[in-house]
């Protein structure tokens, strides 16, 4: 039986990263696969049960959100650690998954290109990886519940069977899957969601003229 | 008013550049992550359900972030891992989320976001003992995509041992207009 982990590195523990780490976990266990899926937040004091689990298998999938167009920053934390604990790599197949709140793939890609470069240099075999728009409307649901969700569904379906086979993984895939809409549509999806966000901050009681917390220049840090 | 925000380890570009620039009486703020303790964005949603555009979790972000909130140009000096960020200096960033102009705006078919504060530039410079191509084009994207998403005026700039002293003088003079 092959080993594969799965390191969610959401600090969410009920977002769309773990929905989509579920997913994988529920397509590879029927597949001869003993699956772990291993949270990186709470391990942030000490790694040593991720470099543990990661010794151990032939696979590893980072999944993880997109912040300001990468994984978060603790994501870099985690491959540092890795790269000073480098006797656990030893040629296992990484593959990477990161969603965002934007609709576009190349907003989000740079995650990917991360580990790409990172597997390069420390004798991981980097085997691409899948990229979704739109997480932050997710929220945790699941796949189908996207506008793209059908496309989407069957370009994450072929990914998984890649991950399953230990095959490289085209990004063809995702590029395939991704939300195309006219102009237009983004331009009263922004409107809408601006006027959602305005009507947030007048429920709470905050103008949209108020100035931020951070703003008070008169004190000195 | 210029911020330059530097993550120190292994280089000294930021506070170089820092110096040029004051010798020239160019107003900038210098703020060195060293002693720093910045931590993670747990996504809590503290700064829209709590405390509205403030994190809910005390570090020195608290010093950081009103410093960001008055600049106009955000130079951030970093050594790049991976095509990416240092980890101190994405803590940061990060963290730029809250008080990032949270509306979204429409620019050239596709939704983008608004800015950090008021800052109207943003400078990346990356820093590195030797750059392989690749990493320098997977920088050179991911700063492309910060401001695009951001929606302002920004460079980046790929240093090393070898251009440190040219770029230093052309950035004095791109930093000056
Ligand atoms: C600090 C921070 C920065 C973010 N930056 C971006 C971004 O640059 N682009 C984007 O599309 N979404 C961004 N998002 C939204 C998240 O990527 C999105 O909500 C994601 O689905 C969260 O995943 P999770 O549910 O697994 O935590 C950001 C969220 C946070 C908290």
């Amino acid at each position: 039986m092959k080993k594969v982990v799965i390191i969610n590195l959401s600090p969410r523990k009920k977002g769309t990263s773990m929905m989509l780490a579920n997913r994988c976990r529920e397509f590879l266990s029927v597949r001869d696969y003993q699956v772990e899926i291993l949270h990186l937040y709470p391990n942030l004091k000490n790694l040593s049960p991720l470099l543990a689990a990661i010794n151990e298998v032939q696979s590893i999938i980072m999944v993880g959100p997109c912040y300001i167009n990468t994984y978060p920053a603790d994501t870099v934390y985690l491959l540092e650690e890795l790269e000073k604990n480098r006797d656990v790599l030893h040629g296992q197949d990484l593959y990477g998954i990161i969603q965002g709140g934007m609709p576009y793939v190349h907003t989000h890609e740079s995650g990917l290109k991360m580990l790409e470069l990172f597997a390069g240099e420390n004798d991981l075999s980097f085997k691409g990886g899948f990229v979704i728009g739109m997480g932050a409307m997710l929220n945790g649901q699941p796949l189908d519940k996207l506008l793209n969700g059908k496309k989407a569904e069957r370009g994450f379906q072929y990914f998984l069977e890649n991950v399953a086979k230990q095959e490289n993984s085209s990004s063809e895939l995702y590029h395939q899957a991704q939300l195309k809409m006219p102009g237009m549509v983004y331009y009263l999806m922004a409107k809408m969601m601006n006027r959602k966000i305005d009507k947030e901050r007048r429920g709470k009681g905050i103008g949209d003229q108020v100035k931020s917390p951070y703003d008070n220049t008169g004190i000195n840090y | 008013m210029i911020t330059i925000l530097s993550d120190h380890t292994r280089q000294e570009v930021g506070e170089r550049l820092d110096k040029k620039l004051r010798e020239r009486k160019i107003a900038t703020e210098f703020i060195s992550l060293t002693d720093m303790n910045v931590g993670p964005c747990y996504s809590c949603g503290g700064c829209t359900d709590k405390t509205y555009g403030q994190c809910i979790h005390r570090d020195d972000g608290d010093i950081i972030l009103p410093k960001l909130m008055r600049t106009d140009v955000l130079v951030m000096v970093t050594p790049v891992k991976w095509g990416s960020y240092s980890f101190k200096t994405k803590r940061v960033f990060d963290k730029c989320a809250v008080i990032g102009d949270r509306h979204y705006y429409y620019k050239n078919g596709e939704l983008v976001k608004g800015k950090i504060g008021r800052v109207h530039t943003f400078v990346a410079i990356g820093v590195k003992d030797q750059w392989q191509n690749d990493e320098k084009s997977a920088f050179e994207n991911l700063v492309a995509e910060n401001i695009k998403i951001m929606n302002i005026k920004g460079r980046v700039h790929l240093v090393d041992a070898s251009n440190i002293s040219v770029f230093l003088d052309s950035a004095v003079e791109d930093l000056n207009q």
